[in-house]
């Protein structure tokens, strides 16, 4: 496929609405999704390995970059599937069945293929890929893709922000609660309490991010 | 090799039943659905519409050869209905203007007189921020002040509007400025096609 | 274990979102009011004890290897139909939960009960566990959603508590993505303390 044509397939809208792919529009979703409407603490998608991995950054890392990359494919094989197999069919109820059969057997796919082809990512990420279908983040893309009628480009952008997005709350939050371990923390709030409440912090400070949107 | 045979077709089985089951509801539930959002426009256009005048009003879809379509860039397009009352004389216009928020594309139903003044509005959609962006369906919190204002003083007072500008709602700046700037947009549509007088002046 | 406890479980001793701290994303999103609360309890409810009660009924049939899909497949089918059906019969409540009803797929509640429960029991005792699931998480955001609505909003379930001025000048933080956070954290280390009480560990 040469150049010129991969342009017109990625800039192609489902029907009507704007034909040109503008880097403008890019970088407004980008910021939006990583910043403005962060998919962790402003949309509250991906809460549970959000608390659950963020112990140390290491493993945050990983997780995210096993996110970032599920996401992605998920949002490529959920929004072909959709505008070419559903809509024509008139079968969009069938939605949310169809996205999660996609987002299950991607996982398991890309389990196989890892553990197959490159058992060093494998094992980097091979822990974190079961967790991955019961993040609602995935599922969340990719219907908030069809709900906003991005085009296929603009839906793959999205998700590349929305992962970075989950990857940058969840290492943000690995590093603090890093650090807590080593602070005087009151007995109540041991644990998930003090989680909690560094999260609410860092959402105090990404409702700053507001203003970047106008 | 029998056996993959075998879950896979119980897999598959249980799919069918699925989907079969859905799709029955679906072919009951859908009409239901589509007569309710009728329903809802409609209740909203009676609504509106009693700001342009009393009585029995009539609603007809008005085609105008070279109206431009302002809401290309949120995939919606401008449909506008003219009212008329019984004797068939015109009284206003009634569109659906669709502003990108906050997190939402926020529709909202405009009433405006052949003057080109807008006498009333509702919100038909939003999902904006709870506690923000989401009073637009407040009308006293914003959208009252639509009122009595023509294309050209629709305009937020940190916009440059003034004095005389709109008063945004407060923490949502972004829900207000696309929700006037839509409604800007379908007027200055409307009056470019003639159909209403440019910027409150006379055709 | 007795019927009843199957049932009385879930409410309080292994309440879902403050005890085994599952299913947080719809619970810290939508209970910015204790309506969307309610809305959204029932809804899992529903979807809860259905899953519960298919994943029971054919424990012996379905393969283990194909298991969880099958689950998924099963609670995707029913998250579905509570989408048709709200769209259908309750619009606004629809409106407000968006995103958040095709999500219900993805509660860990209910993958989890299915996984955990019902497909190591019988149909009764899978129903009750899955109705006190159900009231249990319902009862906790609404919980949360009293917190938030009476601060964010001075409101109940949309009656006015506080009066007009507090409306105009609330404590809005606690409506926003933030005040979720804040109040849950306050709510668990309240479960802690009386946790540690009961154990004899806090003097």
């Amino acid at each position: 496929m040469n150049p010129s044509m991969l342009m017109s397939v990625v800039a192609s809208v489902p029907e009507g609405g704007e034909p040109s792919f503008s880097i403008a529009k890019m970088m407004a979703i980008i910021v939006s999704a990583v910043f403005i409407n962060n998919f962790v603490l402003s949309r509250f998608l991906g809460i549970c390995p959000f608390l659950g991995v963020s112990k140390q950054l290491d493993s945050a890392v990983g997780m995210g970059a096993a996110v970032v990359f599920v996401m992605v494919l998920a949002t490529l094989g959920s929004w072909l599937i959709y505008y070419n197999l559903l809509v024509p069919s008139g079968l969009e109820y069938l939605r949310t069945i169809t996205f999660i059969i996609i987002i299950a057997s991607l996982v398991q796919l890309v389990e196989l293929v890892l553990q197959k082809f490159s058992p060093a990512l494998y094992d980097a990420l091979g822990i974190y890929l079961p967790l991955i279908t019961t993040n609602c983040a995935i599922l969340g893309v990719a219907v908030l893709n069809i709900d906003d009628k991005f085009p296929l480009g603009y839906s793959l952008i999205n998700s590349v922000g929305a992962g970075i997005g989950f990857t940058l709350a969840l290492v943000l939050m690995a590093g603090l609660r890093e650090r807590m371990e080593t602070a005087n923390v009151p007995e109540a709030l041991k644990g998930l309490p003090i989680a909690f409440l560094i999260a609410g912090a860092m959402s105090i400070a990404f409702l700053g991010f507001a203003g970047l949107g106008g | 090799m029998g056996e993959i045979i075998r879950v896979g077709l119980m897999l598959m089985l249980v799919a069918v039943i699925a989907a079969v089951a859905l799709g029955y509801v679906n072919s009951v539930t859908s009409p239901i659905i589509a007569e309710q959002k009728e329903q809802a426009k409609l209740a909203a256009m009676i609504d509106v519409a009693g700001s342009l005048g009393a009585g029995n009003l009539v609603f007809d879809s008005l085609s105008v050869p070279e109206l431009a379509n302002p809401y290309a860039g949120v995939d919606e397009s401008l449909a506008v209905v003219a009212v008329t009352d019984s004797t068939g004389c015109d009284l206003g216009y009634l569109f659906v203007a669709y502003g990108k928020g906050y997190s939402s594309t926020v529709q909202t139903m405009i009433a405006v007189n052949t003057s080109g003044t807008v006498t009333g509005n509702t919100v038909l959609f939003q999902q904006e921020t709870p506690g923000l962006g989401a009073n637009v369906s407040n009308p006293a919190k914003f959208l009252y002040q639509f009122n009595g204002r023509n294309a050209s003083t629709l305009v937020l007072k940190k916009d440059g509007g003034g004095a005389g500008g709109l008063d945004a709602i407060t923490g949502s700046t972004i829900t207000s400025r696309a929700v006037t700037s839509s409604v800007k947009a379908g007027l200055d549509a409307l009056s470019d096609a003639g159909v209403i007088p440019a910027e409150g002046g006379v055709i | 274990m007795s019927l009843a406890q199957n049932f009385s479980r879930g409410i309080v001793k292994d309440n879902p979102i403050f005890k085994q701290v599952l299913g947080m994303c719809p619970f810290l999103a939508v209970t910015t009011s204790v309506e969307n609360a309610l809305g959204m309890g029932a809804a899992a409810t529903f979807v809860l004890v259905f899953s519960n009660f298919l994943v029971s009924l054919f424990r012996k049939v379905i393969p283990s290897k194909v298991r969880i899909p099958s689950y998924i497949v099963i609670i995707a089918t029913f998250v579905t139909l509570v989408d048709l059906l709200m769209n259908a019969y309750l619009p606004a409540l629809h409106q407000s939960l968006g995103i958040f009803i095709p999500l219900i797929v993805v509660n860990c509640i209910i993958l989890g009960r299915a996984e955990g429960f019902a497909n190591k029991n019988k149909v009764l005792p899978s129903i009750l566990d899955g109705i006190g699931m159900g009231l249990g998480f319902t009862l906790a955001m609404v919980v949360m959603a009293t917190f938030r609505e009476i601060l964010g909003n001075g409101s109940w379930l949309g009656f006015n508590l506080l009066g007009e001025s507090y409306q105009n000048q609330p404590l809005l933080i606690a409506i926003l993505a933030p005040g979720a956070f804040i109040i849950m954290a306050f709510i668990l280390g309240f479960f802690n303390i009386m946790e540690k009480r009961k154990r004899g560990g806090v003097k």
